[in-house]
């Protein structure tokens, strides 16, 4: 499946999407399969592997110890990059980030952010002189599609088993870091004329624009974004938000039950 | 905290070394062959707590055209450290050190590949590290080795990434953090295990001749071990899962 062909590409999509099926053989809502492994690098604070179909990413987790904002004393801070390097896939070149990569980093970011699971009063070590900032940094070693809802879950997953280093830096401690809930990512990406759930590689490169849903343990959203060239009504959002609803909750387990290992 | 040479003590009474392993004995290896779907070959070296991933794209058009060489390919080569691969984050991009290190490890590869095969074309090596712990370069030109063997590029050879070096007036096999902070020297070299040639080499420190050779000898046992690693997880990509 080359580039040159995607015109034929997406004949091939329209036709599978009118049987009612993917270039893959599943279903419009059905994801590939997944897996997640936490604490598996070891100069990482927290860590996550994620592989989702031929997807894999890694999220690390450093801290380092900074001055707070004036104007915010007694909050540390968190910040989320991905980074899309040419190891991910033929596709990428060298270069300095790529809007791509910044738009990930940034969707995952918001998700994790606006659902309040880090309380960034908590990363206060001395006010207004010593704070933590919490860095997730995400890695893409493979894209085979669907690398946001990868890179989210791998972002919370190695938060969630991350250990502030506070003896290294001579400030107490060590000790599990607060994490209060875990947003989850799902992506939704239109393939021959209808929304799909978790594209491939292929369905992305043939298909038009993609929705991400974060939602929080209540089922809250606390970050969307509509990425590429496509628009969408109000009723096809309506049905992805109650498939995302239910992937979020399957993936929350899974986040759980490795933490429960 | 950071002292110079002598002022942390590496080996034990018994002269054994902290981590217990004997002078001449290498840390643990593994090494999986095709764990990235996305490339055309790729491989996972861990290697003490180094771990070190390698993919490899092409052969490809070479482009820009002015990097195309008429009779041969060029091999483009990207040693990354990932930013929690180490105790402290690092931030991300090229450095002076990732920049070098990919220019000799390519250097390195160009001489094994049979790059005359593929005129105008380009091979894209990638190795990325994700855990950091001494050895990193060692461990990716391994990884890249295999990545290339994975990806169906012929080879003169394959190269092994082994390095010694010197503690306490020891020569050692295969240092580890501590050991490359604190100790005197280090020889990191790729190795052809079937022509007993060298393709990469670079030292600081220092040694004398009496103990290059020594450790040049550790070397050479280290890559032999390591070489037969290699070739097992080649087979058990190849040869239906059977070890």
């Amino acid at each position: 499946m080359v580039e040159l062909v995607p015109a034929l590409l997406r004949q091939e999509l329209n036709r599978l999407a009118e049987e009612g099926t993917r270039i893959d053989g599943r279903e419009q809502w059905e994801a590939r399969d997944v897996s997640l492994e936490t604490d598996c690098l070891y100069n990482a604070e927290g860590s996550a592997k994620v592989v989702m179909g031929g997807t894999i990413v890694y999220a690390g987790v450093k801290f380092e110890l900074r001055t707070p904002w004036p104007d915010r004393p007694t909050q540390g801070s968190l910040m989320c990059g991905a980074e899309l390097r040419p190891v991910a896939g033929r596709k990428y070149e060298p270069g300095p980030p790529s809007p791509e990569s910044i738009e990930l980093g940034r969707v995952v970011d918001r998700g994790i952010r606006e659902s309040g699971c880090i309380d960034m009063e908590s990363l206060c070590i001395v006010p207004g002189e010593k704070v933590w900032g919490v860095m997730i940094d995400i890695h893409v070693l493979s894209d085979q599609g669907n690398i946001f809802d990868a890179c989210g879950l791998a972002a919370i997953a190695a938060l969630r088993t991350a250990v502030v280093p506070a003896e290294r830096f001579d400030v107490g401690e060590d000790h599990t870091l607060q994490v209060n809930g875990t947003p989850i990512m799902a992506s939704f990406t239109r393939v021959g004329g209808r929304f799909v759930l978790d594209a491939n590689e292929h369905e992305e490169l043939g298909g038009d624009e993609r929705i991400h849903i974060t939602l929080g343990d209540e089922g809250h959203l606390h970050s969307l974004q509509k990425g590429l060239k496509g628009v969408f009504t109000p009723a096809e959002f309506a049905e992805i938000f109650d498939v995302a609803q239910k992937r979020c909750v399957e993936l929350r387990k899974m986040v759980a039950k490795t933490e429960g290992n | 905290m950071m002292g110079g040479y002598g002022d942390v003590k590496l080996l034990k009474d018994d002269g054994s070394r902290l981590d217990g392993r004997k002078v001449d004995e290498m840390r643990p290896v593994s090494i999986q062959a095709g764990v990235l779907p996305a490339a055309d070959g790729s491989a996972m070296v861990t290697h003490g707590l180094n771990v070190a991933v390698a993919a490899v794209y092409g052969p490809m058009e070479a482009h820009p055209r002015k990097i195309q060489r008429q009779d041969r390919a060029v091999i483009d080569v990207r040693y990354n450290m990932a930013p929690f691969s180490t105790s402290d984050r690092i931030r991300p991009g090229f450095n002076r050190r990732s920049r070098e290190i990919s220019k000799v490890t390519a250097e390195s590869l160009e001489s094994v590949v049979l790059v005359e095969r593929y005129p105008r074309s380009k091979i894209r090596v990638e190795i990325e590290i994700l855990a950091a712990e001494a050895g990193t370069r060692c461990a990716g030109i391994t990884a890249a080795s295999v990545a290339l063997a994975d990806a169906g590029i012929p080879m003169r050879d394959m190269i092994v990434g082994v390095a010694s070096g010197k503690i306490e007036d020891t020569v050692v096999l295969d240092l580890d953090k501590a050991e490359d902070n604190y100790g005197q020297a280090d020889l990191p070299v790729g190795i052809l295990p079937n022509t007993g040639e060298i393709a990469f080499l670079q030292m600081d420190g220092d040694l004398s001749p009496e103990e290059y050779e020594l450790a040049m000898e550790y070397n050479f046992k280290a890559a032999n071990e390591i070489h037969e690693i290699m070739v097992e997880a080649l087979q058990r990509r190849y040869d239906g899962g059977e070890a």
